[in-house]
Order: C-alpha cells, then structure tokens, then sequence
C-alpha cells in the first residue's frame, strides 16, 4: 500500500533563482526503508521537511503529497504531528528537556495524553531502546549515540507510522552509527515502519535499504533497488560512486557483470568466483620519510582534574615532517585529549611534547599558532566568529598580518580550492554540517600552518568532499605540511595516510604504514580488505583490491 | 541516603517549609536545640564525613561570632556580668547571642538538606503542576545552562589553537572575550531556533499540554504528610497559640514544661529528627536483610 505519494513536487526558497526541487515524483510503499543520496545542497534535506508538515520551509511549493491517500496540507495537526516522525542531524540541538525521561514524555504531554497513558508508553519505549540504565540522567550528560537513541525514542514514542531522518548519523562515531542503523532496521522489520533516511555513509544502509534515491540539483536521478545503483552510477559516469560500499565500488570497477555484492560477504563470494589469486600480494615499496621530527610526544601522561582518572597514560608519538599521520581507536580512548596536548592547549603533567624539536613551553605569546601549528576542532562551528564566511576569513588574515593586497587573493584561491565560493556571503551556522566543515578546514588553511591537526575532519561531509580534503592534504603536504589527523573514518585513513596507528587506553598501541597496518587488524580495518582478506595481501582499499584482481585470470566459468 | 527524599516532592516541600518556618519564629530554647540537633545530624548523614567535618571550620566561628558579638551590642538583661569599656555586658545577651546563633545555624543546615534532597526535577514538579509552561521553560533552561558554558569554553581553545586573541596582552583577552561572547549569542539563538523546529515538529502547541512526572503520590505519602502536619500543627498550638512567648530580657522566663510546652516540644524533637530516624531505620533494615541472606 502507498503510505506516502509525491506528484510533480516543485519548490523554491524565496529569493532564490533556481528550484531547490524540481518537478519531484515518486512514491513510497508502506514498509519500505528508503536511503536518499546525493551531493550536499542537492535538495534531499527540503525535500524530507516537506514531507514533515510542521517543517516546510518558507518558499514557493507546487505540486501534491498525500500521506495515506489524503494531501498532507489538509489533514489534522494531531495525524500529521504523530503519524510522521522527524529526526535531526544534529543530536543536540533537538532534545528540549533536561531529563531523559522528560524528553521522551515531551511529545506526548503535547498531545495532551493523561499521565497513565505516558506513563505506559515510556516504560515501553525505554525497554525497547534500552534506556532504563540512563533513564533519569540529565541529557547533557549522554554521549552522542545516547543523545541520538533518545532522539529516535522521543520520536517513536508518538507511534508514526513514517519516519523522516536526516543524515542522523553524521555526527556520531562509526560505533554508535552502526548501532544507530541497525536500531532503525530493527524498527523497520519488526514494527512495518517506513524509513525514510538520508545518508552519505551508504556501507551499513545499502544492504538494508529497500529502494535508493538519488536527487542531483532538485531533479530526482534514480529511484530503484540499490543493486541498480552501481550500473546506474557506471553508465553515467556519476561521481557518486565513491561513495558506495565497497563491494560495490570494486564490482563496478571490475565492469562486473549479474547480480551486484553489497555487503562484505557478498563481495567476498563474488572475488572468490570471480578470480583467482595466482598473483596474491600487492608490492609494496618501503616507506621513506624526512629525517626531521616536526612533531614528537614523548612519554606524556595527562588527566583532566586531580581526582580523575588518566586520560593519556605514557603516550610516545612520532610524526615526521611532511607526513600525513592518522591516529584511529574507538570512543573515549583520549584521541581528541592527545590532540589538544599537542596544540598546547592541554598541559601535560608528565613528559615533554616537542615541536620542531622545541619543548612546546618554550613558545611564548602566540608564536606556536603564527604560521607553525594549527587546529581544527571536532565541532567546526566553534570555529567561526563572524556574520558572514568572508569576514571570518578576512579577520584571520588580518590577525596573521598578511598585507591588504593578498588577503583578497588567498581568500579567493583558498575558496576555490575548497569548492566553497558560492558561499562566502552566508553566515557560517546557515550552512550545512558539510559546508561548515570545508569552510572551516579553508580557514585554518588561511593561517598557513607547517603543522596542521584535524580532528574528525571528515565527520559529516559527502565522499566528493572527502576526496576533494584528500587533494588538498596531499598537495599541500608536498609543499611541506605536516597533517597529524585523529579519525574514526578507516576509509580515509587507508586511502591517505603515509602512517597509522591505533590508540588504545591512553597508548599509542601500533604504528605502521596503512597497508601494513590494516592487514594486521581483523576487526578494525577497511571493508576493501575485508573483502580481499585471505586472498590477496596486503589490500587495503577499494582500488588495491580492483589492481589485484585486474592482474589475476578471471576464472573461466561455464555458465 | 536516599529513603527520605524517595518521597513525593509536595510531601517533602511541606516537611522543609514547616521546619525551616518553625525555626526561623520560634525563640524557645528547645525548639530551637531540636532544631539544631536535628539539622546537624540530617546533613551529616547526607554529607560525605570529610566534607561535613570540613565545613564545621566555618561553622563553628560562626556560631561563635553571633553569640559573642550579640551581648557587644545589645545591653538589655538584668544579670550583668562585666562592663566593657563602660557597658554592661549582660547574661541574657550572651544567651540570646547563643540562641541566634542556634537559630542561623540550623536554618543554614536545613537549607543545606533541602537543597541535597529537592533536586531540580522535584521543584519542576511542583511548578509545573501549577503553571505548566513555566515548568517547560526552566526545564529547557536547565538543560541549556551547561551546553552554554562547554560551548564556551571550545570556542575559546578553537580560537586559541588557530592563533587568535592568543597573546598574554590584556586588551586581546578582552577582545577575544567579548568577541566570543557575541558568537555565544548567535549561537544561543541557533541553538533555540533548532531546539523551537524540533518542539513544532513534536506537536507543541497542538493541543493544552499535560504534564507527566516520574513521582507518584502513594500511601506512604500520605502517612508521612499527615505525620508532618500533625507534629508540625501540635508544634504550634503549643508554643505559638496556647504556649508563652519564652522571653530573654529582661530576664530569662522559666522554661515551663506544662503539657501544652511539653507536646509542643516532643512533637518539633520528632519533626526534626524525621529523616535522620527514616534514614537510620534503612540502614537498619538493609543491615538485618543482609544478614539474612
């Protein structure tokens, strides 16, 4: 049954010149899990608060939605308040209350349910989403994924019968992410609920997903099973592609032909058939670095207060020059705390920490942050001050002193860079979780670093995005940067890092080449060598894999 | 320490309102010694022994100050005991000195308690019930108050780590401060803007709201209230209404133990000591329980 039918759905933000949705159609079956894609600003976000009533955005809309054969414009407040859920990017800014139990209650004391009936309703809802054990915390005391869980629970708690998400995962770490999706699974196949999510990390949703949309500038490309994708994507020379799962990528890559592997295992069994693996192991030339240390930590043991526990425990670190460093490890582990002992931000109790080779308490003022080390910050808006991108980026300028000529250059080279011109005049918040990011690593580009540390800089952001900061590193890594990176994101690190280590109770545990690194993991590696493990050596990402089974027969099979 | 305040929050909001009243208007030397006993004890229990120790340096020469400075400044009293500087420094004073300082003392312990035991969900509770979207708005105000301040500082170290108002020069602290500041603003705005689409998107305003709390008002609720309004109403009526007003000048009345001082006075002793029996009798029970298994 069609619970949900879009008919030549137009709209357009008011003083804009084109359609942020363009003569949309599509519809959605009752029960369906549904992933919407596509580039940030492609529409996928006004095109779900259209969806939502109570969200619409202010503009000019054609066209017609029905929810459950009815116009979504005429039916009750009651119907479309309860009956379609909405969940947010960010986990924050949603909750309303400063209790658990009060934010689940939230949405129901709205509709003016008596006390017993919440009372039963958030029994339940704590049960199912487990969240007895912090059910009389305070909210700003959760963790991301915990923030996120209540979210989805105050949400359900109304009992909709669609749910809108968008890109409700961007802010989390993988963990959490993964726990997250799996959750709405769960929703979807035990309860019939329609999912309607958008995404860009597609590895964990593409095998759940029912059917995939694609918009690109308001038009909708694509809406079919998520096994057409890849051949959708192929015959159009789409760049989506890089952000597919990787069984996907690899298949594509290989002009594969039948039935299209979206998991690990399926990739797996695919490769298998596919090829042999006369040529098992990839070669791979020794690593070479620079003589010089631009960044050492040496036995470093810091924690926040007296009385609490260690946060770094004896962390030695070394990062040449001209390198480009990633440290991964789960949650919790101290990966951002190390960082900000790094930037001198964080006083370590015990053990030096070295910057060119100079203890970092011998830089006075400010001289460590002119030209030498910089950082960007997990939550990208911290790091603007200004009514407007240019502003900020003028203010910068000014504060390293550049001279009045060259300001208005850099700031146009750098947002060219960055793909990021088009936005300049807008106030920082207005932008996306996406766009923040870019304008924000543009930013601290502008103070000219030889050292430059990013914390989750690809938390949020598209696979084009991401390729297009991979550019920007290597470049400018040749032209002698040193990128100290702290990720949850192993794709990246595998793809662009000249080494990686895993950090782990307060340690640096190993550090190693990528390759070398991701073959030793079992668990915490890539999903290209989980794919190619056993096979082939020494694989480690999507283009690894495709070279090794480019160089090997394909197995000649009768059909 | 938690069987006391397990209690409905309207059961103890009376129970704090009628001791902390009592204490305040009652001059009676035995009211106001259950007062401080009881007080003292309660907050020892819900204290950490270091902590309570600890904050007996501040009391003690508080106390201390009241009693001695009273009878300095005030010369009313019969018994004089010595002149200083040519005034009468009297008994009485000192003693009404003794009393206050009682009096403050306690009222601060109580005060203490009360702030250990109503945490702010309870006091929510209890306003929302009567004006529901105040409730909702403290509640929100509550949650917000510490994203503020995180924020804060992260801006900060954001800015600090890329080189701005990063000098030791006063005149950047304050540029960075105020400019960060202004950020904090927007930010607050950003925040209650998002927080606003997801109240709509919620359904706030669809319909009146109800008010759903987490405390149930049971028997044992009710016992406890009417046990509370019983000792607090034969506290009254003895010392207030039928009882004499126990004078220190010019000289001290006689404490009277009539029947109507007498209940007046073994009902507050009760009163005050409430928790600290509830509390004690847990104990008690988890102890015989653990022994048991």
């Amino acid at each position: 049954m069609e619970i949900l039918q879009v008919e030549n759905l137009s709209f357009r933000y008011p003083d804009a010149e084109k359609c942020a949705l363009d003569g949309v159609n599509f519809s959605v079956n009752s029960g369906d899990f549904i992933v919407i894609c596509g580039k940030s600003g492609c529409g996928k976000t006004t095109l779900l608060k259209l969806l939502k009533r109570e969200l619409t955005p202010f503009g000019e809309c054609t066209g017609s939605i029905c929810y459950m054969g009815n116009q979504l414009v005429a039916l009750d407040a009651d119907i479309t308040a309860g009956g379609i859920g909405y969940v947010f990017q960010n986990p924050e800014n949603q909750i309303v209350t400063d209790k658990v139990w009060h934010e689940l209650a939230f949405g129901l004391e709205n509709l003016g349910l008596p006390t017993e009936v919440i009372r039963r309703r958030v029994a339940e809802m704590a049960s199912y989403f487990g969240i007895q054990e912090w059910f009389r915390k305070n909210t700003y005391e959760l963790s991301g994924g915990q923030k996120q869980m209540l979210n989805l629970a105050s949400v359900m708690i109304m009992q909709p019968k669609v749910l809108l998400l968008d890109e409700p995962t961007a802010q989390l770490d993988p963990i959490a992410a993964a726990d997250f999706i799996a959750t709405l699974q769960k929703l979807n196949q035990e309860l019939g609920l329609t999912v309607i999510l958008v995404e860009h990390r597609l590895e964990e949703v593409f095998p759940v997903a029912d059917k995939v949309m694609l918009l690109e500038d308001g038009n909708l490309l694509f809406y079919e099973h998520p096994k057409k994708m890849g051949e959708y994507l192929r015959t159009h020379m789409h760049e989506m592609m890089a952000g597919l799962p990787s069984a996907m990528r690899i298949f594509e890559a290989l002009s594969g032909e039948g039935d299209c592997p979206l998991t690990v295992k399926e990739g797996r069994e695919y490769i298998t058939k596919q090829y042999d693996n006369s040529i098992d192991r990839l070669e791979i030339p020794p690593y070479e670095h620079k003589d010089a240390l631009a960044l050492e930590l040496k036995n470093v043991w810091f924690r926040y207060e007296r009385d609490l526990p260690d946060v770094l425990r004896g962390i030695s670190l070394k990062v040449y020059e001209q390198e480009i460093f990633c440290i991964l490890g789960g949650n919790g582990t101290g990966k951002t705390t190390a960082l900000g002992v790094a930037a001198g931000l964080l006083k370590a109790y015990r053990g030096d920490v070295l910057v060119d080779g100079r203890k970092i308490a011998a830089f006075k003022n400010n001289e460590l942050y002119r030209h030498h080390l910089a950082m960007l910050p997990q939550n990208p808006q911290t790091v603007f001050l200004q009514q407007t991108v240019r502003e900020d980026f003028a203010e910068i300028c000014t504060a390293m002193g550049y001279k009045k000529e060259e300001r208005e250059m850099m700031i146009t080279e750098i947002a060219g860079k960055l793909d990021i011109t088009n936005l300049l005049e807008r106030h920082p918040y207005d932008l996306s979780g996406g766009e923040q990011q870019k304008a924000a690593v543009a930013k601290i580009l502008l103070t000219k670093p030889r050292i430059l540390l990013l914390d989750e800089p690809t938390k949020g952001i598209d696979a084009h995005t991401k390729q297009l900061l991979a550019d920007i590193l290597k470049r400018l890594k040749a032209d002698g940067l040193t990128v100290l990176i702290v990720t949850h994101d192993v794709e990246f690190a595998a793809a662009n890092a000249d080494r990686c280590a895993l950090f782990f109770d307060g340690e640096v545990i190993s550090v190693d080449t990528p390759t070398a690194f991701f073959s030793g993991n079992n668990f915490y590696t890539t999903a290209a060598n989980r794919i190619a493990r056993g096979r082939y050596h020494n694989a480690v990402t999507c283009e690894d894999v495709v070279e090794l089974c480019r160089k090997n027969m394909p197995t000649v099979e009768e059909k | 320490m938690r069987a006391f305040s397990s209690y409905h929050p309207s059961v103890l909001l009376i129970y704090f309102a009628s001791v902390l009243l009592i204490t305040m208007f009652t001059t009676h030397p035995l009211l106001l010694a259950a007062a401080f006993l009881g007080g003292i004890c309660f907050c020892a229990l819900l204290e950490r022994p270091r902590v309570f120790l600890h904050s007996m340096l501040f009391y003690i020469p508080l106390f201390a100050l009241i009693a001695l400075t009273n009878p300095l400044f005030s010369h009313n009293g019969e018994t004089v005991l010595f002149f200083l500087s040519g005034n009468p420094v009297t008994f009485e004073a000192f003693l009404y000195g003794v009393a206050m300082g009682a009096m403050f003392v306690s009222v601060l312990h109580w005060f203490k308690c009360c702030n250990r035991i109503m945490t702010s969900d309870k006091m929510l509770f209890l306003f929302g019930e009567m004006v529901p979207k105040l409730s909702l708005l403290l509640s929100s105000a509550l949650r917000f108050v510490p994203l503020f301040q995180r924020q804060f500082v992260k801006i900060s170290q954001t800015q600090k780590a890329m080189g701005m108002y990063s000098q030791d020069s006063y005149v950047d602290k304050i540029k960075s401060g105020s400019n960060v500041f202004q950020t904090m603003l927007s930010w607050s705005l950003e925040n209650a803007m998002d927080t606003g689409t997801s109240m709509r998107a919620r359904g706030y305003g669809v319909h009146k709201r109800s008010s759903f709390a987490v405390f149930r008002f049971a028997k044992r609720d009710a016992v406890m209230l009417a046990l509370i309004l019983v000792l607090s109403a034969c506290t009254l009526s003895g010392t207030f209404v039928f009882g004499e007003v126990f004078a220190y000048y010019p000289r001290l009345s006689k404490i009277q133990l009539d029947a109507s001082t007498g209940t007046a006075c073994v009902a507050f002793l009760i009163l005050c000591f409430l928790p600290f029996l509830i509390e004690m009798e847990e104990k008690l029970r988890w102890k015989y329980y653990r022994s048991k298994i």
